[in-house]
């Protein structure tokens, strides 16, 4: 093909290309030190919505809405040598107190073997969510799964005395009271805590197809903690699989005690060495294809609770959660996301509440959340949600919350 | 009769088009040639921090951040014939976009073939060419096609760490340092032009200076050092 370009005045055209404007205009990557051993980068994110001071949909364990959120966070990485590196997230939510969200050595022990061992505040193993949710650019929407955020009313430190009492807390997760142990309100736990991650140590194997990861961690997913406060650690796994490019499928398993040893020993008399654990199964999948991202997790948990009085609280106490999120890019810089989510509990059976019929022992949760993104650079995303949610209980059944947020990374 | 005759008006067009630059093809063309020194410390683009993530992050081919671009800014006429569709490749290898600099002209193809082990990317928001070709498994390649100068920042989005940059050019004489920074432009005709160094780390004016190919031709020597 011939194509002849006509140039103005024959002879010779100006370029500037080096004056073009540069893609990016805010910092793009991580600072280096130290001859690039440490690196940090960091993100902010700002996100808006309605108040919501009688519901309580979106509130988190630290007591924040996830959808009305100021976050900054700082993530360093400090390579000791090609095979030891030091990790760290501090954060703050709010402008309040700065929090370790992440603090812990990775190390290779094997120059040839793709087996890590990490130690410290680690990244959980179960499940897919907790280890992305710290980056904001990997959430196509705002709000976060309701297995890793809703609060339930069940809390490590404080049980029903009966069902009744369990009942009485149906949707009230987040501020939850009971008669056994802590006296104060406070705010039950999440199936899974996204907000926090737990304390001990993990190894990981690798492989083009398989990984296989597993942790010994002193909290629970519900309760992660830095202290051991039961004298029980909690075991978890994840087998991760992919059978073919694009496609992760991945099933995980935790155990671990979860009642506050407080509570154990001032009932040991009557309760002797029951173990109070919560227990949960997972399975996860995600599948990218173009611009097609599609993310799926199911999450089962049961607890296992002292039975102090009558009318018993039936064992085991079980949630289960399952959510199903994509995102299509539909040019460059827009895209648009949905995510369908649920969370239901098992029942018990009361004496005065609910005619003492059987009844779920915390108020089933239904979750929609859909909007779109854009890429005003790569690194600086603006979205806007709108989060419809039906909960069976509570003083709120329905709220809709639209939202918006600006993230930012670097 | 009406197909001869416009049969000889495209004759006379290609010839026109083909016919040489400057003072009727009698003048020799030179060459360009020199060095770009890069004074700057070029250590690898540094990946985030992944805290998320319960392994060590997989080694990568370190991006090649010596590369320069040297190009003229004013251009002669016959710089902006082009007689063909170029085409052009940038892999996607060990988690590195490679080459990491590729200039090329305005109308090229690109080709993004992946060639690693893993699923990738390829996207930019730059001005000159805003795409995305989606995610695609290893052994695929797609296309795109660049018809704007200006330059084009290239990322994956799984990979933050990804990056290249291209520079698209409306004319031929442009070149990429090799390893040790030397350039060379050839088959310039005789002129005074602007010559021009791009770096991904210069920040502020480009270095330019100008250069003269004279009537008979032959070799300018044009050195830079850029901090």
């Amino acid at each position: 093909m011939i194509r002849f370009r006509t140039i103005a005045g024959g002879a010779a055209v100006s370029l500037t290309i080096a004056a073009a404007a540069p893609a990016q205009t805010l910092p793009a990557g991580p600072a280096e030190f130290a001859g690039g051993a440490v690196t940090v980068s960091g993100n902010v994110s700002v996100s808006i919505s309605s108040h919501d001071d009688i519901a309580f949909f979106n509130y988190t364990d630290y007591e924040h809405n996830a959808l009305r959120m100021f976050r900054a966070a700082v993530s360093g990485a400090w390579r000791i040598g090609p095979r030891l590196a030091v990790l760290t997230e501090i954060r703050s939510e709010d402008g309040e107190h700065v929090v370790p969200y992440a603090f812990y050595v990775r190390a290779r022990p094997f120059a040839h073997v793709p087996f890590d061992i990490q130690a410290g505040r680690i990244p959980p193993v179960f499940g897919s969510f907790a280890r992305r949710s710290y980056r904001v650019d990997d959430n196509p929407l705002i709000g976060y799964p309701l297995a890793y955020q809703y609060l339930t009313s069940l809390r490590p430190d404080a049980i029903p005395g009966n069902a009744d009492d369990l009942l009485l807390m149906r949707g009230r997760g987040w501020r939850a009271s009971y008669p056994v142990g802590s006296e104060y309100a406070a705010p039950g736990v999440p199936i899974v805590s996204a907000y926090r991650w737990d304390t001990g140590v993990e190894g990981n194997f690798a492989s083009d197809r398989y990984d296989v990861a597993a942790s010994v961690t002193t909290g629970t997913l519900s309760n992660p903690r830095t202290s051991d406060d039961n004298d029980g650690p909690q075991v978890a796994a994840r087998v991760g699989w992919r059978p073919l490019f694009g496609l992760v499928l991945g099933a995980s398993a935790a155990h671990g005690e979860f009642v506050n040893g407080e509570i154990e020993n001032q009932y040991h008399p009557l309760l002797g060495d029951e173990s109070y654990a919560q227990t949960a199964f997972g399975l996860d999948g995600e599948y990218s294809r173009d611009h097609w991202m599609v993310r799926a997790e199911w999450i089962h948990s049961r607890w296992t609770i002292p039975q102090l009085g009558t009318p018993l609280v039936a064992q085991p106490l079980t949630a289960t959660s399952a959510y199903v999120e994509g995102r299509y890019r539909v040019t460059p810089r827009w895209y648009v996301a949905g995510r369908a989510d649920t969370l239901t509990f098992s029942r018990v059976t009361g004496e005065h509440l609910f005619d003492g019929q059987p009844t779920e022992w915390d108020a089933p949760v239904e979750r929609l959340e859909f909007g779109a993104g854009v890429y005003l650079q790569r690194n600086l995303t603006l979205r806007v949600i709108v989060q419809p949610n039906w909960r069976d209980g509570g003083r709120v059944r329905q709220r809709t919350y639209p939202s918006a947020e600006l993230a930012y990374w670097f | 009769m009406i197909q001869r005759r416009f049969v000889s008006l495209l004759v006379v067009a290609a010839a026109i088009a083909l016919w040489p630059a400057g003072a009727g093809g009698r003048a020799a063309a030179g060459t360009i040639r020199g060095r770009v020194d890069v004074k700057t410390p070029l250590a690898p683009e540094p990946s985030r921090p992944d805290v998320g993530a319960l392994a060590m992050p997989s080694t990568r081919e370190p991006m090649d951040r010596r590369r320069s671009v040297v190009y003229l800014e004013t251009a002669p006429r016959a710089a902006f014939d082009t007689r063909e569709e170029p085409h052009a490749r940038m892999d996607q290898r060990n988690e590195s976009f490679v080459p990491h600099v590729l200039a090329i002209v305005a109308g090229t193809v690109v080709d993004f073939p992946n060639d690693d082990r893993t699923y990738h990317n390829v996207f930019s928001l730059s001005k000159a060419k805003s795409f995305d070709l989606g995610r695609y498994e290893t052994g695929r390649s797609k296309s795109v096609r660049f018809d704007h100068p200006g330059i084009v920042r290239v990322f994956c989005d799984i990979h933050s760490h990804m990056s290249a940059f291209i520079l698209v050019f409306a004319h031929r004489y442009f070149a990429v340092t090799d390893d040790d920074g030397r350039y060379r432009l050839e088959n310039v005709p005789p002129g005074t032009y602007t010559l021009t160094v791009w770096n991904e780390t210069i920040r502020g004016d480009a270095p330019k200076r100008a250069v003269t190919i004279p009537e008979g031709g032959g070799d300018v020597d044009a050195d830079f050092s850029v901090r």
